[in-house]
């Protein structure tokens, strides 16, 4: 399988804090891999990172073959993103966030993909509702639809479930899983464990900016290991296993 | 009541110098000093020129809009944080998480405004003025008076939105016929008195005349005011969900022709439903435009006849070009993040955006040209008030980019956006007074504030975007 995703000794500075540490990982095409860590570990600055929104300070990181520094609008063309925290416009309706989403993507059939996301999160009936009306778990609905509605080779997601309930977190769990079977990539971070090991099939530790540990799930099972355990003593122990 | 009120007051010292920078902000009130100061020697030279009375009722009136608009930036001061910060919160809306009422935590917002912008305004002002007294012949008690009236002023601006504000949350209807008959009183007032309407404004009449009497009967009213907001506030949201057709396709339509019509149509959207548009509109366009065309025409006679619409299409353009930041303020990086769009498209938008909205200073200054008998000067009028403000708006977009309202409060940006309006205000004050008709030549400043966005898009695509304001 082919790389998707390649870091090399990235970091990332704000003024005296070092948000990542010369971090280096590859993730393969058709995987979903799950970057873990405590709050304030650098998740959320290394997804903004790989899809151009902030630049590095150091390293280099490619996605889908283009640079991460210069080509962010590329990549942003050619990938889906859930960025943590952020909301949709506050004063467009939810039909409309997905029809402005659809008119910077040009996206022709965006109306019809629109209510496919709409049935399939079952919250048609808040199409036509101001986003800043909206729940948070809607919102988040709304989100999920817009990263996914171009059907993009690769998603970047922060925190996917933590504004849904448990029957949504399933319905999202099964549809990242077939999306992945279907030889697309997710790359999701969270600090929410026992999700991580339930779905992803590799992923990385990172821990004050630094990667203590990446690679696929199946070699921690395989030694009858838990994922929430061994992060927790890895954390703990704040350096390499 | 202390303990809430120390602690919103360091949440507003600490939410302006994060987002303007330490220094930067508590530089502000010593440059508001400063500029009294310096202006306050300006007076000896405008006296035979300008009543100065007049003037006097010219800084009531700024004060009393300083006031509102500190009030409606309060009561949207959450929404703008959230856009700017993601998740902020500020302790007037954590009535919900704190063991205190809504109204109560409203009444320390009110004393946390009045105090906090009288101090960051009204008192460096006021300073300035006073330490210029002794060479300015100005005398001492008046200089006090003018703190003492001010001070009033602002809190009439602050109050009277307050107050509306709590009863619009309330009853929209009971908001809408009260300013309507408000409305209504002072338009009849005017067309039976003429200006000298304005010389009733109390803090004002304070000012010319001092009396005891007025002074509590002034505090009287301010104070009724305050309380009746305090008592009409309620936090409680109506609960309902109103359900919206679809604006954003047939808009996107509507300007298909335009490079980034999304983008536009998104911006249109935003200032209608929000009702930011209706509000600046008035707010900050009409109401303080009214108030200085009122203020020019009292310069009339010491300007050729065309003069005062040339001088009032420029000031027009200024007042045009801050729909910059109708379109940026209340907007945040956040939703375009996750979309195939970069910081210099997102510029270019804006400003497509702020140029459809010129649609509204030419008008106004169209419909300023027929009423003041100078319809034969209409198109230079215009046109120079259309092109002065697209300058101002593209050196506003190059020196702040996506947040002019924030980096206003910067001295350094502050002031080179002075030097920059302020030369080619003064270049075309000239051209335009030697004659009316080369106002037309105005056009030629669409070449360099063009040249200003493209080199805005440039600077501000180098740098990671903070986000808006």
């Amino acid at each position: 399988m082919a790389a998707v995703l390649e870091v090399s000794d990235l970091s990332k500075v704000y003024r005296d804090v070092i948000a990542l540490d010369r971090v280096s990982l590859s993730v393969e095409e058709g995987s979903l891999f799950g970057l873990l860590g405590p709050n304030g570990s650098g998740k959320t600055t290394m997804i903004k990172v790989l899809t151009g929104q902030i630049r590095p300070t150091g390293g280099s990181a490619r996605v889908l073959g283009l640079d991460a520094e210069h080509e962010g609008l590329r990549i942003r063309e050619r990938v889906g993103i859930i960025p943590e925290q952020e909301s949709p416009p506050s004063f467009l309706t939810a039909m409309e966030y997905l029809e402005f989403v659809g008119a910077v993507r040009k996206i022709p059939d965006i109306r019809e993909r629109a209510d496919e996301w709409f049935d399939y999160l079952e919250f048609g009936d808040k199409k036509n509702v101001l986003c800043k009306d909206l729940s948070r778990g809607t919102r988040q609905k709304l989100m999920f639809a817009q990263a996914f509605i171009h059907e993009p080779a690769l998603a970047l997601i922060d925190e996917p479930l933590i504004n849904f309930d448990p029957i949504m977190q399933d319905v999202v769990k099964a549809y990242l899983a077939e999306y992945v079977k279907s030889g697309k990539t997710v790359f999701l971070s969270t600090h929410i464990l026992e999700v991580a090991e339930e779905i992803c099939s590799s992923f990385g530790i990172l821990h004050r900016g630094r990667l203590l540990h990446s690679g696929p799930v199946t070699d921690l099972t395989e030694k009858g290991m838990h994922l929430p355990g061994f992060f927790l003593s890895l954390v703990r122990k704040g350096g390499h296993a | 009541m202390p303990e809430l009120f120390m602690r919103m007051m360091k949440e507003e010292w600490r939410m302006h110098s994060t987002i303007f920078g330490q220094v930067s902000f508590a530089l502000f009130p010593v440059m508001i000093f400063g500029i009294s100061f310096m202006g306050s020697f300006l007076l000896p030279y405008l006296r035979p020129a300008l009543l100065i009375g007049d003037l006097a009722l010219a800084t009531h009136a700024m004060f009393l809009v300083l006031g509102a608009m500190v009030g409606g930036f309060g009561l949207m001061g959450n929404e703008m944080m959230n856009r700017r910060f993601g998740q902020a919160s500020l302790l007037a809306y954590s009535a919900r998480s704190l063991p205190l009422s809504g109204k109560f935590i409203f009444a320390n917002f009110v004393v946390k405004d009045t105090v906090y912008y009288f101090f960051l305004w009204v008192l460096p002002f006021c300073a300035g003025y006073i330490a210029a007294a002794p060479f300015t012949g100005t005398s001492l008690p008046s200089a006090f008076l003018l703190l003492l009236t001010l001070a009033l002023a602002f809190m009439a601006g602050l109050c009277t939105v307050f107050l509306l504000s709590s009863l619009y949350v309330r009853s929209r209807a009971a908001c809408g016929i009260l300013v309507i008959v408000g409305g209504l009183a002072l338009l009849a007032s005017f067309l039976s008195t003429g200006p000298t309407l304005a010389l009733l404004f109390p803090p004002y009449m304070l000012y010319s005349g001092f009396s005891w009497g007025l002074l509590f009967a002034l505090c009287a009213i301010l104070a009724a005011m305050c309380a009746l907001s305090i008592l009409l506030f309620s936090a409680e949201e109506t609960g309902t969900t109103k359900v919206h057709g679809d604006l954003f396709t047939p808009l996107v339509r509507r300007f298909a022709n335009l490079q980034q019509s999304p983008l536009v149509a998104k911006d249109l959207v935003d200032l209608y439903r929000s009702g930011i548009g209706i509000g600046q509109a008035l707010f900050s366009f009409t109401i303080p435009l009214v108030v200085i065309w009122f203020f020019l025409s009292l310069a009339g006679s010491f300007l050729p006849s065309y003069g005062l619409i040339v001088l009032f299409a420029m000031i027009t353009g200024v007042i045009g070009s801050t729909m910059y930041t109708w379109v940026t303020e209340f907007d945040s990086f956040g939703p375009y993040a996750c979309l195939p769009v970069s910081v210099s498209t997102l510029i270019q938008s804006k400003m497509t955006t702020c140029a459809l909205l010129q649609v509204l200073p030419a008008a106004f200054i169209a419909i300023a040209a027929v009423l003041s008998g100078e319809s034969g000067n209409l198109l230079p009028a215009v046109v120079l008030c259309v092109a002065f403000s697209l300058y101002a708006a593209g050196v506003m977009a190059y020196l702040c980019g996506l947040s002019p309202s924030v980096l206003v409060y910067d001295v350094k940006v502050l002031f080179t956006y002075l030097v920059l309006d302020g030369v080619v205000f003064a270049i075309f004050s000239a051209v335009s007074f030697a004659n009316p008709m080369y106002a037309i030549s105005s056009v030629l400043l669409l070449i360099p504030g063009w040249l200003l966005v493209k080199a805005a898009m440039r600077r501000w695509d180098a740098v990671d975007p903070a986000g808006f304001g």
